[in-house]
């Protein structure tokens, strides 16, 4: 397993981001679905080493990520993107990938080739000399992306990924995710259900902190068949129905 | 290639691509326009002296770089905060003290480079027009280090309090601390508190300074060490900032996940900083004016107070006029100026056989009384008699650029002869009393005579001094009655009373 989760928790003051989830994930593409507020964010943001739990067991690509080794050692084969993408307006669009290759201490030599396959991966070739201010939104999230891959990651996180991405970029960016599943862990937090459909084995549902559904997007979108859930496609009834039996059961 | 040793080279790729991209680039014109319209063209307006061109570096370049060096510092430092890219970074292996260092460093390199750049400029431009000596490296060595503290005290900030308005805010406050650091400087006199010198504004004086005797470095020092002082302990606050940036999770969890020796690192520079600045700070405080300026006995070189050797530049034959090499450009104005002026006196019991230039200190020493061993002091005095003057009356400047003497050079050289030494009023508060009435119409005549316009005579102190009651107009009437005497007239009659007029016992009304 590359990730396992034992009763973490995360809280900010009196308010508990992230209670007490248990969870474990091996190569394949894990979507991580749930409401504004659930904990996604945070949960990710704990996957990603940026936030130290509060309180239970984490353990990443087999280590533990309270040790600075450790840590270290999870960073360099962590591939991270956040929800609001930071970048520098004056880098070009290599640039600002080799520079987090290189902070992610990639061998210099392999820095160069790698950049280019990132880059040419989420097809920004043709704008690899463009500095990041001339970008449009979604061009800059694909800069997140390659970012993110550049260093060939065994635990890719990315956060709400698609997003800003225009339909074609995002079918490829779904392929993509296959792709990068077969042999690393990559866990998607999104809103996107036809995202998680298309990309994801297997898909873990968070309301207030907690994961309340843990199966493959087949297994959520059977939750919806009995009517209690709204919406448009089948996997956004069970997603709704599954939020329903949680909101009315407590 | 072992795999260790091209690891070794990520961080030098980091800091190329953080040079390539650097925000200074942007301000390079404009700190460029400030160079040229301030520091430059403030140079080209002195004579070309060494150590009088150098000291616009630090009282020119310095005000004009720093409060740039700080806010683009700031700027750079407060990336991670504005841009929001704290998340994405925290995520990479390389630790933040290293990211910074990178920043930093380009930062620096640029800054840098344009300083550097800036002082090539100003030396190359002396070295065409300088007859004598060669650059002086300390004020470099200070303006670098300056330059570099301001830079670190900005990036300070902008870590620490990473927002829109800490760069604007850094530049305001270091251009402040300058303001307040010239002002300090222009405060310190001999025998008041010395602490002011630690501003770099005072390095180096103008007039002579450095040209008879050497600047000693002994402030410089100072400076540099309290300067260095405050990087250090900057860099220190710097990285000891990750451990105490988790804070709810308390000091010991922080220190844990920042790494026990960074911290340790931390507190060494900051302690070492702090030990270096209060040093300086305390050498500075025994501060006194020598021959070479102000020198610190614990630093100081007794070598440095030797005069400089020297071989002077002297034009003229029955009369010989000698300025040091330094200052050869204001010969020929300088010759052309006595000779004329000495042709009036000429015969007369006390006139000079030479003019020559002597130290004049930086203009504090001569009113301090401080003993230049072996110079005589500005007039006319020794066996043969020889008319000593300096680079600067104290009044006015003397030299000018072009290459031509000021209109007081020759006022000076006559009133020396006529006047004699400057008289001095009675009482405590003692003020030198400008020559007496007839002294001033007989040096007006002669000035006259020779074609040179009528001298400007400054304010008598009063003091019930022989001037006193005697017009501005009276004056010029008993000065045109004298100057229409023949020049033989004239000559016959200083021959019989210049003793009487050099006493001063003589009236207006007693000049033919």
């Amino acid at each position: 397993m590359n990730i396992e989760l034992s009763d973490i928790t995360r809280r900010f003051g009196r308010n508990v981001a992230v209670d007490g989830v248990t969870l474990d994930a091996g190569p394949g593409v894990l979507g991580l679905l749930g409401p504004n507020g659930a904990g996604k964010t945070s949960l990710l943001r704990m996957l990603a080493t940026i936030l130290p739990p509060s309180s239970g067991q984490l353990t990443l690509l087999g280590r533990d990520p309270r040790k600075p080794s450790g840590r270290r050692e999870i960073r360099r084969r962590l591939g991270y993107l956040p929800q609001n993408l930071g970048y520098y307006p004056s880098f070009t669009v290599v640039e600002f990938v080799e520079y987090f290759a290189l902070l992610k201490e990639m061998p210099p030599h392999l820095v160069p080739k790698a950049v280019a396959a990132a880059v040419e991966k989420v097809d920004l070739g043709p704008k690899a000399r463009a500095k990041l201010r001339t970008l449009s939104g979604g061009m800059l999230r694909r800069v997140g992306i390659a970012q993110a891959i550049v260093n060939e990651p065994e635990l890719l996180l990315l956060d709400e990924p698609t997003a800003g991405l225009d339909p074609e970029q995002r079918v490829a960016f779904r392929a993509l995710m296959r792709d990068l599943g077969q042999t690393a862990t990559v866990i998607v937090s999104t809103h996107l259900v036809e995202d998680v459909g298309a990309a994801c084995s297997e898909v873990a549902l968070m309301s207030n902190g907690k994961v309340v559904f843990r199966g493959t997007p087949e297994e959520l979108t059977t939750r919806g068949v009995d009517g209690q859930g709204v919406g448009d496609a089948p996997l956004e009834r069970g997603y709704s129905a599954v939020l329903a039996a949680t909101r009315s059961a407590s | 290639m072992t795999a260790v040793a091209l690891s070794r080279r990520g961080p030098a790729r980091v800091l190329r691509i953080e040079i390539r991209r650097s925000v200074v680039l942007w301000a390079v014109p404009l700190l460029l326009a400030l160079f040229y319209f301030d520091t430059f063209r403030t140079a080209a307006g002195f004579p070309a002296v060494w150590t009088v061109r150098s000291s616009v570096i630090t009282d020119h370049m310095i005000a004009d770089f720093c409060p740039f060096a700080a806010g683009l510092a700031a700027w750079v430092a407060s990336r991670e905060g504005r841009r929001k890219t704290s998340d994405l970074l925290a995520t990479t292996v390389r630790p933040a003290w290293a990211r910074q260092a990178s920043a930093l460093g380009a930062t620096l390199f640029w800054l840098l480079i344009a300083f550097l750049a800036g002082v090539a400029a100003l030396y190359i431009d002396t070295a065409v027009q300088a007859t004598w000596g060669g650059p002086p490296l300390w004020p470099v060595a200070v303006g670098v280090v300056e330059v570099v503290t301001f830079a670190v005290i900005g990036f300070t900030a902008g870590a620490l309090f990473p927002g829109r308005f800490t760069a604007p805010l850094a530049a305001i406050g270091c251009f402040l601390l300058a303001v307040i650091g010239l002002h300090a400087a222009g405060g310190v006199k001999p025998g008041t508190s010395t602490y002011g010198l630690l501003s770099p504004t005072t390095n180096v004086s103008l007039g002579d300074v450095g040209v008879f005797y050497r600047v000693a470095p002994d402030v410089a020092i100072a400076q540099v060490m309290f300067m260095g002082g405050v990087t250090v302990a900057l860099l220190g606050l710097l990285t000891l900032a990750p451990a105490f940036r988790v804070s709810y999770h308390g000091l010991l969890a922080g220190v844990s996940r920042a790494g026990r020796w960074l911290c340790v690192a931390g507190v060494a520079l900051l302690a070492a900083g702090v030990a270096a600045s209060v040093t300086a700070f305390s050498l500075v405080g025994t501060a006194h004016m020598g021959v070479s300026g102000w020198e610190i006995p614990a630093l100081h070189d007794a070598a440095s107070d030797r005069p400089v050797p020297y071989t002077p530049d002297c034009a003229g034959t029955s009369f010989t006029v000698c300025v040091h090499p330094a200052f050869s450009a204001y010969l020929a104005s300088a010759n052309a100026e006595l000779q004329p002026a000495f042709a009036e006196i000429a015969g007369l019991p006390g006139a000079p056989v030479r003019a020559e230039q002597v130290a004049s200190g930086d203009g504090v020493l001569g009113s301090q009384g401080l003993n230049f061993a072996g110079v005589p002091k500005p007039g006319v005095s020794g066996t043969p008699l020889v008319y000593y003057f300096i680079s600067d009356d104290g009044l006015s400047p003397l030299w000018d650029i072009p290459a031509v003497v000021g209109p007081g050079f020759q006022q000076n050289f006559l009133t020396a002869f006529i006047a004699g030494p400057p008289r001095v009023g009675p009482g405590p508060d003692a003020a030198a009393l400008s020559p007496t009435a007839a002294q001033q119409a007989v040096i007006t005549a002669l000035m006259t005579a020779v074609g040179s316009p009528a001298p400007q005579w400054g304010e008598d102190m009063g003091n019930g001094g022989p001037t006193a009651g005697a017009t501005p107009a009276q004056i010029t009437a008993a000065a045109q009655r004298f100057g229409s005497l023949s020049s033989a007239a004239r000559h016959a009659w200083l021959a019989a009373n210049l003793p009487a007029l050099r006493a001063g016992t003589l009236g207006l009304g007693q000049l033919p």
